[in-house]
């Protein structure tokens, strides 16, 4: 999500010189904690907000507005020359909670698999348990990377990683795999085209959300995101537009 | 074996060490270097990022490094110099100075993560800052604080104490003969400790993390109270996130060159005075 | 005049009074504030605050550990029988799944008629655990029971192997495996810099001639100077894939490669005090060896190192106290995976690269927030053990020259 807010505000006070955007980085939590604290008055989550957080908004009377900005689809990438190409979720969450270890379970070469996940602040990491493990808890003792792009990095050279990174980080340095929702009967890859069509399933929005008091501060950059030149940013980025 | 040969065996050893952490600088050094050194221009150093930060230059985290610096400085140096003039001069020998002594040693080793932590608590929150160039400054100034506690404290010792009784022997009072006579000449080795702590500060990530650092603002600050760019936080970002790690290498090899020029350069500037004055003071 | 002046006076030396106690007021700050949060955390409910964990009130069972708790969520434990007495299968249920059982427009506009639904749903399922909002709790029907929850305790944090922060509905706070992971880098860093250290030490102080002294002198100056954050990304782009490929490692990102980062960041500290150590040697002792017949070899090993042990003591110490708190550099090479380490060459997690990791996300007063300020007492509890021991060592030293 954040290559959005930062490519949108480049562009956004490039076009309107006067204004002024600060990005923050540090993951979805962050973001809901800063509006929380009244430190900002913009926060962006790739995930929707939480039951917890919406309840502390009310205690602090802050009435938050949201507004999907983009979706994004989640793609799960592994090392280039690995022989797996097809997973199913169940695989995927037998893979990601640590009972699936080698994969020669799945049908690929006899090599340990290393899964590398986000940091807890993410909301990337929010979506995929959510989504993929159903709730439960990672295997313990899972890499954690700072953030999506050391992800890439990492599963670019090492043999046996797999890793999950938004459709917008997908290169030529790693392998996408096609992912099964109904027990192996299709596999689909991520791309923006099966993504739009409702085929791929890991697709998940991504959101704006501001403090209603601040409206006036902020409208002009939502305005701006939903508009034709701030969707386009949206699909150059590699996300999917809203409409 | 003869004990010769095996001197000769331990020797070697030694001296193969003593290359290797030569070695060693010049791998760091030279590696980003020999990288950086093609990114850096003129637009490098004086535009914004651009591009998803994979392109154009990287000012506003020089201008922030700077704001930085100089607000933690101007809370941390007079602050600092009082507080070793205090020990040094007035204090005498009793438990009072060990005791601060100790204290300042003991703030001088707790890792600057635990600056950020309590930074973000007390300056964040608790003041009400706000992650701010005031919150960030506070927190770096105190981190530097024990560097130039000590150096003052060191540059106050190597004055001769004739001169202090010569100076009140005339009739001058304690301040006067600390204004007049101690501080001048401890001036040269005090402005060291400064430099280096300059350098301290322009290098650290950890306590800027939470209190001051922003991931992307190409404006330039305006007040204390806003956030900046910093150099040592955006090597980390641009070495770790952003959507094309590999478009983004250059710039991050540039500005582990910038930053490390920066340090680099303090340091030698603050070795290099240390040599000239003490060069003079023995002289005199 | 004279007055004004003798005001002055009186104003000046006040001011340095209180400048001379600035460090001490923030030492005793940082302990205010770090401890005032971190003890917080004791006070935490085991379970996510504003939820609580609820049960058929035929459920036997009087309270479950928060290792229980979240292994039932996870699907580990799947039978009642291996938490109380009652028998039968366990069904987890979280809120979002009634909003598949019912559609949305039953529930109410401001969701008022939600608690009576989830009433319903528990009453129907006697082997069920629903993890709620406390604001939604079916208060008045007679077959559900609020599972009392236990506070976060301090055998569970320190004892604990699980650092889950954010898992819900019970949050792992296992310490042990970042505090073990932070000793055992540090500790290898040392092994690593102390002989390869203390080499350097002996070649400045007894072997090299002034020029090269000279020359040493101001390199380790500058290898102290490197930010820690260049040292994270030299050993993210060169020493992550060197050490991946010449050992032939499934992952890059290794305690290894930590140490080994850490080992050179520790250098300086280590070099600088064990060359003082061995330079303060008085000179009639080294010359008694040498007139004794012993090379001057021996007389290193036999003489001089022994009698800077001390310094050398405070240099490891010193060294360790370095690594410890190294935050940036290990962040980026380590991999961060919070296991307990069982080998070297795996990944592993420190007490700084979390709290660099985690702290902006946690809400500030949560119970994350507050596990993580504890997690910095710890830093600090250690860093100060460090340098009183230090102190304590060279102190020692001092006596035996009289």
């Amino acid at each position: 999500m954040l290559p959005l807010s930062q490519k949108a505000a480049e562009e956004f006070m490039k076009a309107l010189p006067s204004a002024t955007v600060t990005v923050t980085g540090g993951g979805s939590g962050v973001g809901i904690a800063a509006l929380l604290e009244g430190t900002t008055e913009l926060a962006q989550l790739s995930r929707k907000i939480k039951f917890d957080e919406k309840n502390k908004l009310k205690e602090k009377r802050i009435i938050a507005k949201e507004i999907t900005a983009a979706y994004d689809a989640l793609a799960v990438v592994v090392y280039p020359s690995n022989k797996v190409t097809n997973l199913t979720r169940e695989q995927l969450e037998g893979i990601f909670t640590g009972k699936i270890k080698n994969w020669k379970e799945v049908g690929g070469a006899d090599l340990a698999i290393i899964p590398y996940s986000r940091e807890t602040s993410s909301g990337t990491y929010e979506f995929f348990k959510e989504s993929v493990l159903r709730n439960k808890n990672y295997m313990s003792g899972i890499m954690s990377m700072p953030a999506t792009g050391a992800i890439i990095q990492s599963v670019s050279q090492t043999k046996g990683a797999i890793g999950y990174v938004g459709l917008a980080y997908l290169n030529k340095e790693v392998k996408a795999i096609h992912v099964s929702y109904d027990g192996g009967k299709t596999f689909v890859a991520p791309s923006v085209t099966n993504a739009k069509n409702e085929t791929y399933p890991i697709v998940r929005p991504l959101y704006y959300y501001y403090n209603m008091a601040a409206e006036a501060k902020v409208k002009s950059f939502i305005d701006f995101i939903l508009s034709d030149k701030g969707q386009k940013i949206v699909s150059e980025i590699g996300f999917i537009t809203v409409k | 074996m003869n004990k010769k040969t095996k001197q000769k065996i331990a020797f070697s050893i030694f001296r193969l060490l003593g290359l290797l952490i030569i070695g060693i600088l010049f791998w760091i050094l030279g590696f980003i270097i020999y990288n950086g050194i093609g990114v850096i221009s003129w637009e490098f150093l004086t535009a914004a990022p651009t591009e998803g930060m994979t392109s154009g230059g990287i000012f506003p985290a020089i201008v922030g490094t700077l704001c930085l610096v100089a607000g933690s400085v101007i809370f941390a140096f007079p602050v600092g110099v009082m507080s070793a003039i205090y020990m040094n001069e007035y204090a005498g020998n009793g438990w009072i100075v060990r005791f601060i002594r100790i204290m300042t040693n003991n703030l001088g080793s707790i890792p600057s993560i635990v600056f950020g932590l309590f930074g973000m608590a007390l300056f964040v929150n608790t003041l009400g800052f706000g992650d701010s160039i005031l919150a960030g400054s506070c927190t770096l100034g105190l981190l530097v604080l024990p560097l130039i506690i000590r150096t003052t404290e060191e540059a106050l010792k190597a004055i001769p104490n004739s001169y202090r009784t010569g100076s009140l022997a005339l009739g001058a009072s304690k301040i006067q003969t600390i204004r007049k006579v101690v501080l001048p000449m401890a001036f040269p080795n005090i402005i060291t400790g400064l430099i280096l702590s300059i350098g301290r500060v322009s290098g650290e990530t950890a306590p800027i993390l939470f209190t001051v650092a922003a991931y992307f603002l190409p404006k330039l600050p305006t007040s204390i109270f806003d956030q900046v760019m910093a150099l040592p936080y955006h090597l980390y970002v641009i070495a770790t996130s952003g959507t094309d790690i590999e478009a983004s290498r250059p710039i991050a090899y540039g500005t582990a060159l910038v930053l490390i020029t920066i340090v680099l350069l303090m340091n030698l500037l603050a070795t290099t005075l240390r040599r000239y004055f003490g060069r003079k003071v023995k002289t005199n | 005049m004279k007055q004004f002046r003798q005001i002055a006076e009186r104003m000046a030396k006040v001011m340095l009074t209180l400048s001379g106690g600035v460090t001490s007021l923030a030492i005793l700050l940082i302990i205010i504030f770090l401890f005032k949060e971190g003890l917080g955390l004791f006070n935490s409910a085991a379970v996510e605050n504003g939820y609580a964990l609820c049960i058929h009130s035929s459920n036997p069972t009087q309270q479950l550990s928060p290792w229980q708790i979240k292994r039932i969520f996870d699907w580990e434990i799947t039978d009642w029988s291996e938490v109380s007495e009652k028998k039968g299968e366990i069904t987890p249920f979280r809120l979002d799944e009634i909003f598949a059982m019912y559609p949305e427009d039953e529930f109410g506009e401001d969701y008022e008629l939600l608690p009576q639904k989830l009433g319903e749903t528990i009453a129907q399922n006697p082997n069920i655990i629903a993890f709620l909002p406390e604001q939604y709790l079916p208060n008045g029907n007679q077959s559900v029971k609020v599972l009392p929850v236990e506070n976060i305790n301090i055998a569970d944090f320190f004892g604990g192997k699980e650092w889950l922060p954010t898992a819900t509905p019970s949050p792992q706070f296992g310490a042990l495996p970042l505090i073990m992971g932070t000793l055992w880098v540090s500790f290898f860093a040392i092994l690593i810099a102390l002989p390869f250290g203390l080499g350097v030490a002996i070649y400045m102080s007894e072997l090299a001639g002034t020029r090269t002294r000279k020359f040493l002198k101001p390199t380790i100056e500058l290898l102290a100077g490197i930010p820690s954050v260049v040292y994270g990304f030299f050993g993210l782009v060169v020493l992550v894939p060197l050490i991946q490929r010449t050992l032939n490692l499934p992952v890059g990102e290794t305690a290894f490669a930590g140490s080994l980062i850490l080992a050179i960041m520790a250098l300086p500290t280590i070099i600088t005090i064990a060359e003082d150590a061995m330079r303060s040697t008085p000179r009639a002792m080294r010359e008694a060896s040498l007139a004794l017949g012993a090379t001057p070899w021996q007389t290193i090993y036999k003489v001089i190192v022994p009698h800077a042990s001390s310094g050398i003591m405070a240099a490891v110490v010193l060294g360790i106290g370095r690594a410890i708190g190294e935050t940036m550099a290990v962040l980026m090479v380590t991999g961060n995976a919070a296991v307990m380490l069982t080998s070297l060459f795996q990944s592993v997690r420190t007490i700084p690269a979390t709290i660099a990791a985690e702290l902006g996300e946690a809400p500030a007063g949560g119970a994350h927030y507050q596990s993580l300020f504890l997690l910095g007492c710890i830093l600090f509890v250690i860093t100060m053990i460090i340098s009183a021991s230090a102190e304590f060592i060279a102190k020692k030293d001092h006596n035996k020259g009289i």
